[in-house]
Parts: C-alpha cells; sequence; structure tokens
C-alpha cells in the first residue's frame, strides 16, 4: 500500500476547509430555524437564547390570551357580555338541569294565550285592564289564572302596590326562544 | 326611659284606625285598628314611634331593565315592635290611650312590660347607627320616613324614603330607588339601572350591561 505523506501546508488547508465547513453548517441550521419560526408569526432577530425564551412566553400568553378570549367575552346584539368561566358552567348546567322546573316553565309557555300576554309586557309593565284590552277574547278570570301560572314559572312579576304586571329577564328569554322556534319551524315547513 | 337626645313617652297609646304610616308608589307601611304606639320624642316634640300590633309593609323591590325585570316584591307581615321616625303629627290625631286589654291583646302583663320592650327596640336602633346624639342627626326638619323592622336574626332591617327617594337595607338585599334610577344589591348579583332602562349587571363572575 502506497502512502502519500501530506505537507505541512496541505494539512493547515484542509484544517481551514473543515472549519469552513462547520460554520457553513451551523448557518445553515440557524437559517433553517429562522425561517421555521418566521413561518410560526413570531420572529424577534436577537440571540439564540434570548429569542428562544422570548418566543416561548410569547406563545404562552397567546395561548393564554386565546383562551380567556374563547371563554369570557361574549359580543352580541345585546352588547357586550364578560363572563368569566361561562364554558365550566355552561357544561356544569347542561349536566344539572332541573326537569320539574324546566318542565313548568314550557308548560307555563305552552299556551297561546299566556305567549301573547308575554308579548304584551315585552313593550313594558302593564295594569291587568290593559292586558284585558288587548287580549278581549279571554275573561278577566281566564286572563288573571294565566298570568297567575306566569308568576309561579317566574316568567312575570307583580308588583304589590301598583299592580302592574312585568315580564321577568327569564320571561323575555322564553318569549324569544318560543318565537325563534317557531321561526325555525316555519322556515323549515316552506323549504 | 331615654337613650341620648331622644326619649320615649311613658304612656302606651294605641291606633284608633287602620292607618297608612307611609305610602308612595313603591311601597307601603300601614298598620291595624288596636296597634299598640310609644312616641319618640326630642326636646318633647314627637318625632316618631314604636309600633306595636298588626301591620303591613308592601315594597316593590324591582328593577326594570331592558332585559327584562329582576327582583321580587317585600310583603311582610309587622307583628313585632318597629320604629318609625317622621310623618308625626298626621300619626297622632289617630291614637289614644291604650288600656290594659289593648296591652293584653299584643301579650303584655302592664304597660312597663311595653315600654322596656319599646326601649330595648330604640336602644338596639340608636346604637346601631350611632345616631343617639341628636346634634349628628338633623331629622325632622323634612318629610322623610325612617323604619326600623326587627328581622329574623334578631338585626334590624332599615327604610328610608323621602319623596321619590327610597332605601331599604334588609337582610338579603339593598335597594336604592331614585325615580328610574334604581341599585338592587341581592346575595348573587348587583343591578344597576339608570334613564330608558339603560342597566349593568354584575353577577358572581360575571358583568355585562347594555347601554
Amino acid at each position: 500500500m502506497m502512502r502519500i505523506e501530506l505537507s505541512e501546508d496541505l494539512k493547515e488547508e484542509m484544517e481551514k476547509l473543515r472549519e469552513e465547513l462547520a460554520k457553513l453548517k451551523e448557518q445553515l441550521r440557524n437559517v433553517t430555524e429562522r425561517e421555521q419560526r418566521k413561518s410560526r408569526g413570531i420572529y424577534i432577530d436577537v440571540g439564540n437564547r434570548v429569542h428562544d425564551y422570548v418566543e416561548d412566553v410569547m406563545e404562552s400568553v397567546a395561548e393564554g390570551i386565546h383562551g380567556e378570549l374563547e371563554k369570557s367575552i361574549f359580543i352580541g346584539p345585546g352588547g357586550v357580555r364578560i363572563i368569566k368561566g361561562a364554558v365550566a358552567d355552561r357544561e356544569e348546567e347542561e349536566v344539572k338541569v332541573n326537569f320539574p322546573k324546566a318542565a313548568e316553565v314550557m308548560s307555563a309557555l305552552g299556551q297561546e294565550h299566556r305567549l301573547k300576554i308575554l308579548k304584551e309586557l315585552t313593550s313594558g309593565g302593564k295594569y291587568i285592564n290593559e292586558l284585558q284590552e288587548k287580549l278581549s277574547e279571554i275573561t278577566t278570570s281566564t286572563l288573571s289564572s294565566h298570568l297567575k301560572i306566569l308568576e309561579e314559572a317566574g316568567l312575570v312579576v307583580q308588583e304589590k302596590v301598583r299592580g302592574r304586571y312585568l315580564i321577568t329577564i327569564p320571561g323575555r328569554t322564553a318569549y324569544k326562544m318560543a318565537t325563534r322556534i317557531t321561526r325555525f319551524l316555519e322556515r323549515g315547513s316552506q323549504e | 326611659m331615654m337613650w341620648g337626645s331622644y326619649q320615649l313617652d311613658d304612656a302606651a297609646l294605641k291606633a284608633t284606625e287602620t292607618m297608612i304610616l307611609w305610602r308612595t308608589e313603591k311601597g307601603t307601611v300601614e298598620i291595624g285598628r288596636n296597634t299598640l304606639a310609644i312616641p319618640i320624642k326630642l326636646n318633647d316634640q314627637r318625632k316618631g314611634y314604636i309600633f306595636h300590633g298588626h301591620g303591613k309593609l308592601l315594597l316593590d323591590t324591582i328593577v326594570e331593565t331592558r332585559e327584562g325585570a329582576v327582583g321580587k316584591p317585600v310583603e311582610n307581615e309587622l307583628n313585632e315592635p318597629f320604629l318609625m321616625l317622621g310623618n308625626t303629627e298626621e300619626i297622632q290625631q289617630h291614637l289614644s290611650t291604650a288600656a290594659k286589654e289593648d296591652l293584653a291583646k299584643m301579650g303584655y302583663g302592664s304597660e312597663k312590660e311595653f315600654l322596656d320592650e319599646a326601649e330595648a327596640l330604640l336602644s338596639q336602633f340608636f346604637g346601631k347607627k350611632g345616631m343617639h346624639n341628636h346634634q349628628c342627626w338633623g331629622w325632622g326638619n323634612n318629610n322623610g320616613v325612617i323604619f326600623a323592622f326587627p328581622n329574623e336574626t334578631g338585626k334590624l332591617d332599615t327604610l328610608i324614603a323621602n319623596g321619590s327617594k327610597l332605601v331599604y337595607k334588609a337582610m338579603n338585599q339593598v335597594f336604592v330607588s331614585n325615580n328610574s334610577k334604581v341599585v338592587l344589591k341581592t346575595p348573587t348579583e348587583v343591578i344597576v339601572t339608570g334613564d330608558n332602562r339603560k342597566s349593568l349587571f354584575i353577577k358572581k363572575c360575571m358583568c355585562y350591561g347594555n347601554h
């Protein structure tokens, strides 16, 4: 086997080339990482350690904000609602449905005149004679009986002093729900 | 029979007829016929009464918001002694001296028993409020009224009213009303309404409003 003796100059040249190659590899790795970070949307061009640290912090903050936004702020036609822990509460509500109460509310809604009473009350509190004028097809005693059912279900409240009937927040919500379901079903049957 | 500058009269009286002690569109306080009364005096002038008989408190502690009404009316039977300051001139026209039988009907063996009970309530009210020094307490120069009703915990529910302004502080709620401006605080929520039923709801873990 023939042995080639490299000159000292040549050895030195090869060592330099190796070092140069290592530097190029390192640069290539950095550029690749940078591009990957850019593609994730957050890039701050500082030293690697600082950059990594800041990136971690930014990501955790972003995740936190995103999570909070999802569960705590609702923007709708009724205004802005900020509800902390709403997702957890809603999940719990789904489990703890008070079925007898729900049935009572649905039963109170399940009568045409009672829905008409709720509709009349959505424009403001009314005395019984004002309601009677609007629902002239039923007697005063029937009207009183309907109002009592609505009151017991918590959909209506009566003032003790002036005697006006007022629709409650659950009452307004229930009325809206009934009308929306009806509209939805009517639209479905037309299609 | 004194508490600070306020003192009780020494003669028990009774209502000669059913009386409405206070009435606005938000509430009423009325007492039945034969309800016992002891005048509360300040510098020999009647400033109020302690009543014991059968009466009723009605108060519409309801807030009307755009989302719907919140709160329930208060309807309390007044069968325990309660205190009232204000509106004395009108009331005294419908009072006469109470007889032993009138006191007995309310469970008192003597006039002194009723006076002792009344004094305990007076002390509780002024002691609690720190208003026993009348110089700090300018009541009597306006048309307002103050009521203090012992509740089931032994503490006093208070109702302060002057015209359309009303403050009611009870065991489970605080209700402040001035025409359409209302604040209602219950154990679970606080509702504030302003003109045109604009409202702010603050619930446990929840805050929202409309405008």
